[in-house]
């Protein structure tokens, strides 16, 4: 955690170039700048509002949401506190899971039943080759059960990490802890870092 | 190292409440170590979405672009006025911080279930709370609870004429019972809010605060009462 190097972060090589100086131009109200945004995003997007809401009009109405919050909030991007794809993601994370948590008070749906099915399985079953994913997937293989499954449940399906604890049958300072060590472990399997 | 900063890996993974989401925040504000950790934490969680890349509809993009063509845009963020580094001012931020962190857990519950009626105004109504809770100016009054079981704390931003009332762990308020919240200024009681029928705690965002002199909570039926039906509140603590 201690660096002395200039704060940068490294983009990594899903950050297609150019996506900051995209933004730049969508904060200016420039459309076909964010029509280009849009379909760099898009997929992931898309994909991860559906990974997390699992309906896929749902996931649709989100990706929507996400996308029109970039739109009005571009002017805020600060490139130096981190890559466009991981702001674009930070929106578009927390829209999913407001979406799921509404939900869940609604339903009040069955939260025991998830532990079964735990998303990892479905993460490592996730039929695509490209090297990024491999990579993210290797690294969550390297991962404790715990810290995996805290990560998991809590990315993928949006609980909270007192729920978490409560799935999982562990007390709440140790879900935290193994929460910040995974990704501290992913982190470093997965190179992302200040350069 | 501090028991909020533990909360990093959650707060990137969006599993706190938005009270823990606000106090963290403003920790993150305070601490150039949490923040380094935190943006390149967060870089690692989006790289989670990798695996879940999936081409959307095609109808999606024009649906996108015709909203993001009536939807007005936010300015750049303004320059934020420099703090003074009084003490004071210091542990005030810290001190709420902390006690929301403490009170979070009863205050997810209503925060959940107010999303439910409305989960649009509820988000906007969530980042009111952040605003309030993260306001300069923001003032922390914590009692205890009726019977000192609980606790009630109330952040007031005079700035922002809006308060944020945090209750846990109070007892129970019986059957189709409800606490309800008041501000008194000048004898004269105005109702701030009522809890969810039979909830122990809750989180209220507070309008029109500005000149209010007491903050007071009672046990009322579970539609609420236009004014307190005891001359007596179980909490009931000045605000200047």
């Amino acid at each position: 955690m201690t660096s002395s190097t200039p704060r940068r972060l490294e983009s990594g090589p899903v950050d297609p170039p150019g996506l900051d100086d995209l933004l730049r131009r969508v904060a200016r109200g420039d459309e076909t700048a964010f029509a280009t945004l849009y379909d760099r995003l898009a997929p992931r997007v898309f994909g991860l509002a559906l990974r997390i809401v699992r309906d896929p009009a749902q996931a649709e109405e989100v990706a929507q949401e996400a996308f029109v919050d970039m739109w009005r909030t571009a002017g805020r991007f600060d490139p130096e506190r981190g890559s466009a794809v991981s702001w674009a993601l930070t929106i578009a994370h927390r829209r999913a899971v407001d979406r799921v948590r509404a939900e869940q008070a609604t339903a009040d749906r069955a939260r025991k039943a998830a532990v079964s099915d735990v998303a990892y399985d479905e993460v490592v079953e996730a039929a695509t080759a490209r090297f990024e994913q491999q990579q993210v997937r290797r690294c969550l293989g390297s991962l404790t059960e715990l810290q995996r499954e805290a990560v998991t449940l809590a990315y993928y399906r949006g609980y909270t990490y007192r729920e978490v604890a409560e799935l999982l049958g562990a007390a709440l300072p140790t879900i935290k802890t193994r929460m910040r060590d995974a990704l501290i472990r992913l982190r470093d399997c997965l190179g992302v870092s200040f350069g | 190292m501090s028991d909020i900063h533990t909360l990093s890996g959650a707060y990137v993974l969006d599993a706190v409440n938005d009270i823990e989401r606000a106090a963290f925040a403003r920790h993150l504000a305070e601490c150039s170590s949490c923040t380094q950790e935190v943006a390149e934490l967060t870089e690692t969680a989006g790289r989670l979405a990798d695996v879940s890349v999936t081409a959307p509809p095609v109808h999606l993009r024009g649906r996108v672009l015709e909203e993001i063509g009536r939807t007005r845009q936010l300015p750049p963020r303004p320059a934020q006025p420099t703090r003074v580094a009084r003490p004071w001012r210091r542990w005030a931020a810290g001190a709420v911080a902390a006690a929301l962190v403490l009170l979070a857990v009863g205050a997810g519950a209503l925060v959940e279930e107010q999303r439910v009626r409305d989960a649009q105004r509820q988000s906007v109504q969530a980042t009111a709370i952040e605003d309030v809770l993260s306001a300069p100016d923001a003032v922390l009054h914590t009692v205890a609870g009726p019977d000192g079981q609980g606790r009630v704390t109330v952040v007031v931003s005079q700035s922002r004429d809006q308060a944020v009332a945090v209750l846990g762990d109070l007892p129970a308020p019986g059957a189709d019972r409800a606490y309800q919240l008041w501000m008194i200024k000048d004898g004269q009681t105005t109702d701030k809010g009522l809890l969810a029928a039979g909830a122990t705690g809750g989180t209220k965002l507070i309008d029109g605060v500005r000149g209010e002199q007491r903050f007071a909570i009672t046990n009322e039926p579970k539609q609420g009462s236009a004014a307190p039906t005891t001359p007596h509140p179980p909490v009931n603590f000045p605000l200047t």
